[in-house]
């Protein structure tokens, strides 16, 4: 039997595991991403401009046209917002969209006149995406075979929007007179993801450089030369249990003096929750769909942020009376209380998935994605955690400054308004903001149903990592002068 | 005499010390701003260099403030020298004062784990060992109750319990622990010998000078941060008598 807490690890059988999980885990990924591993909401979507006036009575003969281009992949739908006069009208509209390069027709359907509504939308859809027309020029026509008095109208803005450079502007024809402004209309697509066309390389390629550095670290093991990554393996085999004992006692004494004891972890973000929900959805009146879900997963997972970026925060000064008399490596103490406020955040996921069911939302298989969002927003903040412990031992006053910033922080977080109701001047706070990131990864996956875009998983993994690497070197820099200190 | 298991190579010991210590973000800036921001140099330990040899008691002696306890920080890795090497091994494990790593709230065989876990030991050897230190502890059902409701007395037998009924392979003693009633401290010293004679590393700081005679096989005098002397127990603790 083994006094002491074995050194010795057994690295074959770690590199076997690593490669036979990464392999796993790429295949895992492929599968649960799915339809958005491939394609994504193009960014060249039309936006519809605001209505301004009516152009023309539709009728017998008439036609507008509108002329543009949009640089979409697949091209699946285009759009056109109508006034009816506030009357019942008849008769059949149709929409043309056709490819001026050809003249041929790519698109047309037909609308009854009578089933539109004022200020209503008809909108033709290609049975398949259309790759033909990226950035080609189009031109849109509508005509109708109604009498005067009982035709709709299609809706207009008065200017033209800005063309971008080098492309040609956008041009409005009524009757075949060109006019100044821009028909109401959309159109929407989806792209390529260059990433997940290549899905297969990239993962063979990083699969490569894995499998190279394992080659590499088992070649200086064999020489008995101990490389970082054996070192930290070492140490966490060495540490397992104390880590774990350190968890556990957080958490047993958490809840030591308490009734209702580990069910608090699961009724805090609901009574939060329901506290917003009446204030925001009836005071504020917020229209955002499947707003209780919106809500909790914002909660939650700001949450886990502000208690476990708190707890880590006095994790040295609290056990000064360890640190200073027996040798344990300090990044230990930060680690835990992550750790401990991770489990309660695994607890408050069940709450959480009671209110996505009971909001109506159906599990799919995007629900199994959420860990990442989940290992990022930990990994983010033990990152936090390490720069706050460390610098909380040279300024006492931190402690002050971080419940102030916190609060800010929290605020700058869509937790419980949309996005859509910052102005523009406040939106790029958003784009830096680690926090929005990994909300938007979850409320994607429980809301939508559906995977993220890749390109936001590499946002996420960066943003977590990057900060983990600077909390870490604050860390490691200051740790030895911590016990002078305490 | 067996190997040696710690090496202290000319250890050199220097704190940077404010003259009164910057606490918060507002004084360091304000004090820095002013130009106030100095330092005084306070060197603890001077060039000091020891071996100590698997299974030895050496006891550290001097006067208050001569560094015999930041040698033993230095020595047990909690402190990094200024200049100089210390090299150990085998995991050294701390008497520990009354309470510290301690957790209030939980109950005394949940602490025996922790405190177990903190010093460096694996838990298939604390749940084999765990009747044992039970035992010596004189605790008996109490050991399920959270240790707030423990008198110190009892709070110091079972901190005596975790730290010495495990086999440390070096032992760190500053002070000796005289807890409990008279019967437990006998038992305790007892126990001390027992470890000093089974192959366990000792290093004791104490001003006791009966306890170093009688404990100690070699013996270091230090004084103001410098090996004023060196040698076996007898000689230098007569030395210091005078």
């Amino acid at each position: 039997m083994e006094k002491q807490q074995s050194t010795e690890i057994n690295l074959k059988k770690t590199i076997v595991t690593a490669i036979v999980g990464y392999v796993c885990l790429v295949v895992l990924v492929y599968f649960l991403m799915g339809y958005q591993l491939h394609f994504r909401a193009s960014r060249g979507d039309l936006e519809q401009p605001a209505a301004e006036t009516g152009t023309v009575e539709l009728v017998q003969g008439t036609v507008v046209e509108q002329t543009f281009s949009a640089k979409i992949q697949r091209l699946q739908s285009v759009s056109v917002q109508w006034g009816t006069y506030y009357r019942s009208n008849s008769g059949t509209v149709t929409m043309e969209l056709i490819n001026q390069i050809d003249g041929s027709v790519v698109m047309s359907q037909s609308f009854a006149a009578t089933e539109i509504a004022e200020g209503g939308l008809t909108t033709m859809t290609a049975e398949e995406p259309i790759e033909t027309v990226y950035d080609a020029p189009l031109l849109l026509r509508l005509y109708a075979d109604s009498q005067p008095g009982s035709a709709v109208s299609p809706m207009m803005c008065l200017t033209a929007p800005e063309p971008e450079e080098d492309a040609t502007p956008f041009a409005l024809m009524l009757n075949g007179t060109p006019t100044e402004g821009e028909l109401c209309f959309s159109a929407a697509g989806e792209d390529y993801i260059w990433t997940g066309l290549h899905y297969w390389e990239f993962a063979a390629g990083f699969g490569a450089v894995l499998a190279l550095a394992a080659v590499l670290i088992w070649h200086r093991y064999k020489k008995g030369k101990h490389s970082y990554v054996v070192n930290a393996l070492i140490a966490v085999r060495k540490y397992r249990f104390l880590i774990r004992q350190l968890v556990d006692r957080d958490f047993k004494t958490k809840y030591k003096r308490s009734v209702l004891g580990v069910f608090w972890s699961f009724l805090n973000p609901l009574l939060t929750m329901a506290v917003q929900y009446v204030v925001f959805s009836s005071l504020f009146r917020f229209d955002v769909p499947y707003y209780p879900a919106y809500l909790i997963i914002g909660i939650v997972f700001f949450n886990f942020f502000s208690e476990s970026t708190s707890l880590a925060l006095g994790s040295i000064i609290g056990n000064a009376g360890l640190i200073t008399k027996v040798y344990v490596p300090k990044y230990i103490y930060p680690l835990t209380r992550v750790l401990s406020s991770l489990v309660n955040l695994v607890i408050s996921l069940i709450p959480l998935l009671l209110v996505t069911l009971v909001s109506g939302l159906m599990p799919t298989k995007a629900y199994f994605l959420v860990p990442f969002a989940l290992v990022c927003l930990a990994v983010f903040s033990l990152g936090i955690g390490l720069l706050l412990s460390a610098l909380m031992v040279f300024f006492r006053d931190i402690q002050f400054l971080w419940g102030v910033l916190s609060m800010i922080w929290m605020y700058l977080t869509p937790i419980f308004y949309p996005v859509s109701i910052l102005p523009k001047s406040v939106a790029w706070v958003l784009d830096v903001n680690p926090l929005y990131y990994f909300i938007t990864f979850a409320r994607t996956c429980f809301i939508d149903g559906i995977s993220p875009e890749p390109v936001i998983y590499a946002q996420c993994m960066m943003m977590a990592l990057i900060t983990l690497l600077i909390g870490a070197l604050v860390f490691r820099k200051t740790q030895d002068r911590f016990v002078l200190y305490l | 005499m067996g190997k040696t298991v710690i090496e202290v190579n000319d250890v050199t010991m220097r704190f940077r010390m404010n003259n009164d210590r910057i606490m918060s973000l507002k004084e360091f800036v304000t004090t820095a701003v002013r130009g106030k921001l100095e330092y005084n140099e306070f060197t603890a330990l001077d060039h000091v260099s020891f071996t100590v040899k698997q299974g030895e008691t050496l006891g550290l002696i001097g006067r208050n403030g001569a560094g015999k306890s930041t040698m033993l920080k230095v020595i047990s890795g909690i402190l990094k020298p200024t200049e100089g090497t210390v090299r150990t091994e085998g995991n050294i494990v701390p008497m520990l004062e009354l309470g510290s790593g301690f957790d209030m709230d939980l109950t005394g065989r949940e602490n025996i784990f922790l405190n177990g876990a903190i010093l460096g030991y694996s838990e298939e050897y604390l749940k084999a060992q765990y009747e044992e230190i039970l035992a010596f502890s004189e605790l008996g059902q109490f050991i399920e109750v959270p240790i707030r409701n423990y008198s110190s007395g009892m709070l110091a037998r079972l901190a005596f319990s975790v730290a010495a009924m495990v086999q440390p392979e070096i032992l760190i003693v500053d002070e000796i622990l005289s807890v409990g009633d008279a019967a437990f401290q006998e038992k305790s010293r007892a126990r001390m010998m027992e470890l000093m004679g089974g192959g366990t590393t000792v290093l004791f700081v104490s001003h006791n000078m009966d306890q170093i005679r009688e404990m100690c096989d070699k013996v270091i005098w230090l004084e103001q941060g410098r090996v004023k002397m060196a040698g076996t127990a007898k000689m230098v603790c007569d030395a210091y008598a005078l």
